[in-house]
């Protein structure tokens, strides 16, 4: 025994384990009668975003199949991440578009301008949060890509109340 | 222009609160520029007649009944006038709002977005909304033939293209049809502007979208290109240009404004064969036969991008990434510090002198350089090869400009600097194999057969690109083209003009001064010039022609051979 240890002595019911065990275990039965859950059952249900959220992007496609995009290069310009790579040229009916459109969503830091600033409204922002891939070059959406996207694109703004008031 | 009356002849006036002084029959657009007072305008061009139709550069001037156009009206003695007044603003914006009843708002896939006058002077002071329910009036694209795209939507009806064909030109192949809201500019039953040689100078005149250029059709985006001031290297006019480069690729070629070489304009074959400058090579293949369209512009000057060369991935692989030195018969690459001395040795050991052969699509200083190795070593065969063509095209309108015969930047630097000239018309024969020591800027000596060089004791090729000819040379050292470093042509009336680089060069090519300089410098225990401007200060000793000649003498508009200093001071104020 050392020096100095001084023993503290201490009621039966304070020390006893019993008496935790059972507070632990009514914890765990009231928890498997409560309704109110907090656990999202991921992979199988989906949580619900917000309509700013911005994700990965999507082009909006014309009728026929073609892209909306004029290829009017603004939105590599504004790109502050400078993810967006464009080689305009021209259709066989005389009309502008992109022959090539790349995102590379691993440098895109999903601040929207790019689809701010499309006149007409093609590139979107979307809500779509599942871009893991296996490799970098897959991070890189080509035209076909972005326009085989089928997520709901983001909303800027509420068209019912532009200036959010 | 106006300035027509003799100096003593001076008025004074207040423009926008400021007095000015200016020579009677000045107009109140120019005075107004000479204080940096921008008035705007869409008819009005400084080479061209000015019709006063566009209503843009409408002035309050004190005592007028009403507004004047100010391109047009001379300044009185003792007048005010106010650019900015608001009745003048209010006549501006209302003429914007008029010009975009019609105009498409299609700025997006117009190729003019970013330089176009319309936006910008809408953007200044147009409308914030449009007022026009009407449909827009849709006339649709018209091929004008040459490089020249019409798109009679976009079109303002300023008529500088047609003015411009007419007064400059002189080949009257455009006007306009229709009147009021109907007009379009056109061509006489489809003759449209093939053959004209220099008719693509309208796009750049024409201040909106309306007229294009079918080669730079979609390319880039005003606003993506880098501008860099440069010398037209494709004869020996030496017309001023911008290259407008992006992703390290010339785009496309524009006029800069040299009154004394060039006014505003330049030729279609200039303008257009630009490919081999983003190949680092020269505008014809050395030492092969014409390219066809070579010939084919002699009647008229206008051929397209040439047929004849290599496409680029072909060509590509023949840039000379590194210097290579022979060792046991075979070219290895080694690194700049082993290749100039191993250059050096052999230097110091030649014999019977050695002979040089010039580039004249490169600058002064680097066939300066050249030269003084050759005086320095020994021996006295300089000479160069370059393309000519069989006629001159003169601008009719402005007849200091003409696509020159030779097809080269730098056949008169070549030739004062005691070069020789030998070859035919399209670069080639006129050598014969080397038997001494030899080295080479430039010139792939392609026409050479490859055991050609077998005799010589020394064979040093310095240049962008490699030829099947020169497998066997002992040193071959890559270069940067004229668009990748800085430097001066000489052109053909003795104008020594600068160039500056708007490329990024391989990253082992050097300027040819730079390296020539150093071999300079070990030969003669001396010190390598350490820039393009040193380099030339080099040349302004050794050579008379270029004595009394500086870079910061030169200016952006350059200056004559052999000149005393010029004090620009008392010139330009």
């Amino acid at each position: 025994m050392g020096i100095g240890v001084k023993k503290v002595r201490r009621p039966e019911e304070g020390t006893s384990y019993v008496r935790a065990a059972l507070k632990g275990m009514a914890l765990t039965f009231r928890h498997l009668v409560n309704t109110e859950t907090v656990t999202h059952q991921y992979p199988d249900e989906k949580p619900s975003i917000a309509p700013r959220w911005r994700g990965t992007h999507r082009m909006e496609v014309h009728a026929d199949g073609r892209p909306k995009c004029v290829a009017c290069g603004l939105c590599p310009t504004i790109c502050p991440a400078n993810c967006i790579r464009l080689v305009p040229g021209e259709d066989d009916q005389g009309n502008r578009y992109p022959i090539v459109y790349e995102i590379d969503e691993y440098r895109c830091i999903f601040c929207g301008m790019c689809q701010e600033v499309c006149p007409v409204e093609a590139i979107h922002v979307g809500q779509d949060y599942e871009a893991a891939e296996f490799t970098r070059e897959r991070f890189v959406y080509d035209l076909d890509r972005l326009m085989a996207q089928d997520h709901p694109v983001t909303a800027l703004w509420d068209p019912s109340d532009p200036l959010s008031e | 222009m106006a300035n027509r009356s003799d100096a003593s002849d001076q008025i004074t006036c207040t423009i926008d609160g400021q007095e000015v002084t200016v020579p009677r029959g000045t107009t109140i657009l120019d005075a107004a520029e000479q204080m940096g007072i921008g008035i705007v305008h869409y008819c009005y061009h400084p080479a061209l007649s000015a019709p006063a139709m566009c209503r843009m550069c409408l002035v309050h001037m004190e005592g007028a009944p009403k507004l004047v156009p100010a391109c047009v009206s001379p300044v009185a003695d003792g007048a005010v006038i106010q650019t900015d007044a608001p009745l003048a603003e209010e006549a501006r914006t209302g003429v914007l709002e008029f010009y975009l009843v019609n105009h498409p708002l299609d700025c997006p896939v117009c190729d003019a977005a970013g330089e176009c006058k319309l936006q910008d002077y809408v953007y200044q002071e147009g409308r914030k909304h449009g007022r026009s329910v009407e449909p827009k009036r849709v006339l649709g694209q018209d091929d004008f033939g040459a490089d020249v795209l019409y798109d009679g939507d976009r079109c303002i009806m300023c008529t500088r293209c047609v003015r411009y064909m007419r007064e400059i030109a002189e080949d009257d192949r455009l006007c306009v049809v229709q009147r009021g809201n109907r007009s379009v500019i056109d061509t006489f039953f489809g003759e449209g502007l093939d053959g004209s040689p220099f008719a693509s100078n309208i796009i750049d005149i024409c201040p909106v979208g309306a007229l294009l250029s079918k080669d730079f059709l979609h390319k880039a985006r005003a606003w993506d290109l880098d501008r860099t001031p440069s010398i037209c290297p494709n004869c020996s006019q030496g017309c001023n240009i911008t290259l407008d480069t992006r992703d390290n690729l010339v785009q496309r070629l524009k006029p800069r404004h040299n009154p004394e070489v060039n006014s505003y304009w330049m030729c279609d074959y200039g303008r257009y064969r630009y490919e081999w400058i983003n190949r680092g090579t020269a505008p014809y293949p050395y030492g092969m036969p014409a390219p066809a369209g070579l010939e084919a512009d002699e009647g008229d000057g206008s051929a397209l991008p040439p047929a004849a060369l290599p496409d680029r991935a072909t060509i590509s692989e023949l840039r000379l990434e590194s210097p290579m030195m022979r060792r046991d018969g075979v070219p290895v690459p080694v690194g700049w510090q082993e290749a100039i001395l191993g250059l050096l040795e052999r230097l110091r050991a030649v014999s019977g002198g050695i002979q040089v052969i010039g580039s004249p699509h490169h600058g002064n200083e680097d066939n300066g350089l050249l030269k003084r190795v050759q005086e320095v070593v020994g021996g006295d065969d300089a000479v160069y090869r370059a393309a000519r063509a069989a006629a001159e095209v003169v601008l009719p309108g402005f007849q200091k400009l003409a696509r020159r015969r030779d097809l080269a930047a730098n056949t008169r630097g070549l030739d004062a600097l005691g070069f020789r000239r030998v070859g035919d018309d399209s670069a080639a024969g006129g050598l014969a194999p080397p038997a001494s020591a030899l080295i080479v800027l430039g010139d792939p000596l392609a026409d050479l057969p490859a055991k050609a060089m077998a005799d010589a004791e020394l064979v040093v090729y310095m240049g962008a690109v490699i030829s099947p000819t020169l497998e066997k040379a002992d040193f071959l050292l890559p270069l940067t083209s004229f668009a990748e470093q800085e430097g001066t042509f000489t052109n053909f009336e003795g104008r020594v003009q600068r160039f500056w680089p708007a490329l990024n060069p391989p990253p082992m090519a050097r300027p040819a001064w730079q390296v020539l300089g150093v071999i300079l410098a070990g030969l003669q225990d001396g010190v390598a010039p350490a820039s393009a401007g040193d380099a030339f200060l080099r040349l302004a000793e050794l050579y008379d022609p270029f004595s009394g000649l500086s870079y910061p003498v030169l200016g952006t508009l350059g200056s004559m051979l052999n000149e005393p200093v010029r004090l620009r001071a008392g010139e330009e104020g």
